[in-house]
């Protein structure tokens, strides 16, 4: 494969994006540079992009009302890394209603930018999707579950909210965006890795059972996920997108 | 005075409505009782010149028509002489003590006028209780007749008392209604401007009432605008520093690290870390005061906390949960995860391990603990650690790389959501903060 992913830093700062830009091509990616929201489009335009990296607070047009955008046009296809100023969960979480694959606080360290650029890369790439979960809607029913993708946890059927570790959300997550679909344990660990690289995982099954326990799947009936014996699991549940709160 | 009143006085009022019942209450029962006097007063003093106006032109008429009656006859006419206050005996006077009193004499002298001096007047007094004297003189025939006196006011009328009571309950009442009318409002008041937020989310003091609280009212209401005012300005300059501080510290950090691989580097690298921390959490602080909480949801508590922890531990952290209980309560997910971070970061930072504890305390509130064999804080430190940027002089508070702000921040956040936070040293080492959750999010116990 000599494909060469092309990156598009949208900064309104010029040395933040220089040397963002410097040490992604330094990693082997291909880089374009834009200062704001006319000469993304102009770069989007003219040619194909695999990745965003969108700076939030900028004058004029903000990264945010941008990535709104960028969901309803054509090429809502391609993910988005956010830069946030704020380690807010307010602006996490409007950027992830956004449409935002990911994001990064300022300040970030250019390692850590590239293992989220490379994370959101290899989820799209690996399996794409069957669900446009991501950008459709906050809210997925399955079974007895509701899940807020934005806030990150579960709900029951009275409502009652049951948090999720990092973790055990992207997991989940994962196979609520492939169900009826066959995961290998290498597929899991690649897609459900942490934000830090060199964090610690636990090992895919133990993290399983946690969050079978966490759905109340029993040891013996499991109603949600299955082990398929040496292949890995499968998430055996429909998915309903819920348009609101509902 | 009344001697109670010079004995250890237990109950002082305190409120308003007991002050002004009391000054009114009593007030008016004095005035009350002052004038009753008054009018019982003149009234005595009107049936006395009676009685003497009476007894002066009665008395020489009576003796006459005595003297003038054969001794036989005088019998039958003495009770038709009789009045109220006096009547005539055939007898002598008993016996008795000189007279006791001014008004006695007076009768007497008075008597000895209307008779004009003509006979020897025996007067004693024979009884005290009720006042009655005997004025004894010999008729001209040298048989004895004896004036017995008999002061009395004139009765009381039946209905009067009642009236008297009616009025009493009635001015009482009119006290009852007339301080409940001056203090409920207020009472209102207060209730409402202790439901005042001072970020001005909530909703402004209602304007109604009499006047005077309608004016307090409004007066607050501006200074809650002020106050929400000053705020928000805070939160933006602060906000606006903190974003121009951002980017720059963005260009360091990304400047530092294309430098070659040094440990000048990594030391440049910590400090750029600390610097953008602290801005972080200087903002957070300053958010703290009118943070969004947003409506509280039903919470899983326990699936929270074991969330929370597995955070932590995949991050390789000794973060464990010691002892859990089932509870399921009313709560902002968001703010109590950061609450938590903030003192397990706290915890991990001064002692490495940490464990936590979710646990219903004796008077029913929820709370969770985080505990850790640290080097704890000097007693007399354990609320100044609370506040912002203080920072301990002792072994505590060297190299942790920390801002000061985390507990500070924790407290806030803690105080907005509608709950306590407390810190204490624990038997054995280390230190023991507390969250406690407010009752009105009741809990309830699952199975």
């Amino acid at each position: 494969m000599s494909h060469t992913d092309h990156i598009l830093v949208v900064d309104d700062d010029r040395d933040i994006r220089q040397m963002v830009g410097d040490y992604l091509r330094r990693n082997g990616m291909r880089v374009s540079l834009a200062a704001d929201g006319r000469e993304m489009r102009a770069t989007l335009d003219t040619s194909d992009v695999d990745l965003i990296v969108l700076d939030v607070m900028m004058p004029g047009e903000d990264g945010l009302s941008l990535c709104r955008n960028l969901r309803a046009g054509k090429h809502r296809a391609v993910p988005v890394v956010l830069l946030t100023a704020r380690d807010d969960e307010t602006d996490r979480i409007i950027g992830l209603e956004m449409g935002a694959d990911d994001y990064v606080t300022k300040p970030f360290s250019s390692r850590e930018l590239l293992a989220r650029i490379n994370a959101v890369i290899r989820r799209a790439r690996m399996l794409p999707p069957n669900l446009q979960v991501s950008e459709a809607s906050r809210w997925i029913r399955f079974g007895d579950w509701r899940l807020d993708t934005t806030a990150r946890h579960l709900l029951d059927a009275d409502g009652t909210v049951y948090a999720l570790s990092g973790a055990e959300f992207r997991l989940l997550r994962v196979f609520i965006d492939h169900p009826q679909r066959v995961l290998s344990r290498d597929q899991l660990l690649n897609l459900t890795q942490g934000r830090d690289a060199e964090a610690f995982d636990r090992s895919i099954d133990l993290l399983v059972s946690r969050l079978r326990q966490r759905l109340g799947d029993g040891a013996r009936e499991q109603t949600y996920i299955k082990t398929v014996r040496s292949e890995g699991y499968v998430f055996s549940q429909p998915v309903v997108l819920v348009g609101d709160g509902a | 005075m009344i001697p109670s009143l010079r004995a250890p006085w237990r109950w002082r009022p305190r409120t308003l409505r007991s002050h002004l019942v009391l000054i009114l209450g009593v007030g008016l029962l004095v005035a009350h009782a002052l004038s009753f006097a008054l009018l019982f007063g003149e009234r005595m003093q009107a049936t006395r010149s009676m009685m003497l106006r009476n007894l002066y032109e009665d008395v020489p008429v009576s003796v006459a028509l005595l003297e003038h009656l054969p001794a036989d006859q005088r019998s039958a006419w003495v009770n038709r002489l009789e009045r109220r206050t006096y009547r005539y005996l055939l007898r002598p006077a008993r016996a008795g003590t000189p007279l006791a009193t001014d008004r006695a004499r007076q009768v007497t002298g008075l008597i000895d006028d209307a008779l004009g001096h003509a006979y020897v007047l025996r007067p004693r007094a024979v009884s005290s209780m009720p006042e009655r004297y005997e004025v004894e003189l010999t008729l001209r025939d040298g048989r004895p007749l004896t004036i017995e006196v008999t002061p009395a006011p004139m009765p009381v009328a039946r209905w009067l008392p009642w009236v008297l009571a009616a009025q009493i309950v009635l001015l009482l009442a009119c006290v009852g209604f007339a301080v409940r009318l001056a203090t409920r409002p207020l009472a209102q008041l207060a209730a409402a401007a202790g439901r005042m937020d001072p970020a001005g989310q909530g909703a402004p003091l209602p304007q109604r009432g009499p006047s005077e609280v309608a004016q307090a009212a409004q007066a607050l209401n501006l200074l809650q605008t002020r106050v929400a005012a000053h705020v928000a300005e805070r939160t933006q300059i602060l906000a606006a520093i903190s974003h121009d501080l951002q980017t720059p510290i963005t260009r360091l950090r990304l400047r530092v690290e294309t430098m070659e691989a040094s440990p000048e580097q990594d030391k440049l690298i910590g400090d750029i870390d600390h610097i953008s921390q602290l801005v972080r959490e200087g903002l957070d602080y300053a958010r703290g005061a009118s943070v969004r909480l947003g409506p509280p949801v039903r919470l899983d508590l326990t699936a929270f906390l074991e969330s929370v922890v597995a955070d932590y531990q995949d991050e390789g952290k000794a973060v464990q949960i010691v002892d859990r209980t089932d509870v399921v309560q009313q709560g902002h997910p968001q703010v109590l995860r950061r609450i938590l971070q903030n003192l397990i970061d706290n915890a991990l930072a001064y002692a490495g391990a940490v464990e936590t504890r979710l646990r219903i305390d004796t008077t029913g509130r929820t709370c969770i603990d985080v505990l850790d064999r640290g080097p704890g804080i000097p007693p007399d430190q354990l609320d100044a650690v609370l506040k912002p940027f203080h920072r301990l002089e002792a072994s505590r508070g060297r190299s942790t790389g920390g801002t000061g702000l985390g507990l500070a921040i924790a407290l806030q956040l803690t105080q907005a959501m509608g709950g306590t936070l407390r810190l204490s040293n624990r038997e054995g080492g280390g230190l023991q903060a507390t969250l406690s959750l407010d009752d009105d999010l009741q809990a309830d116990v699952q199975r």
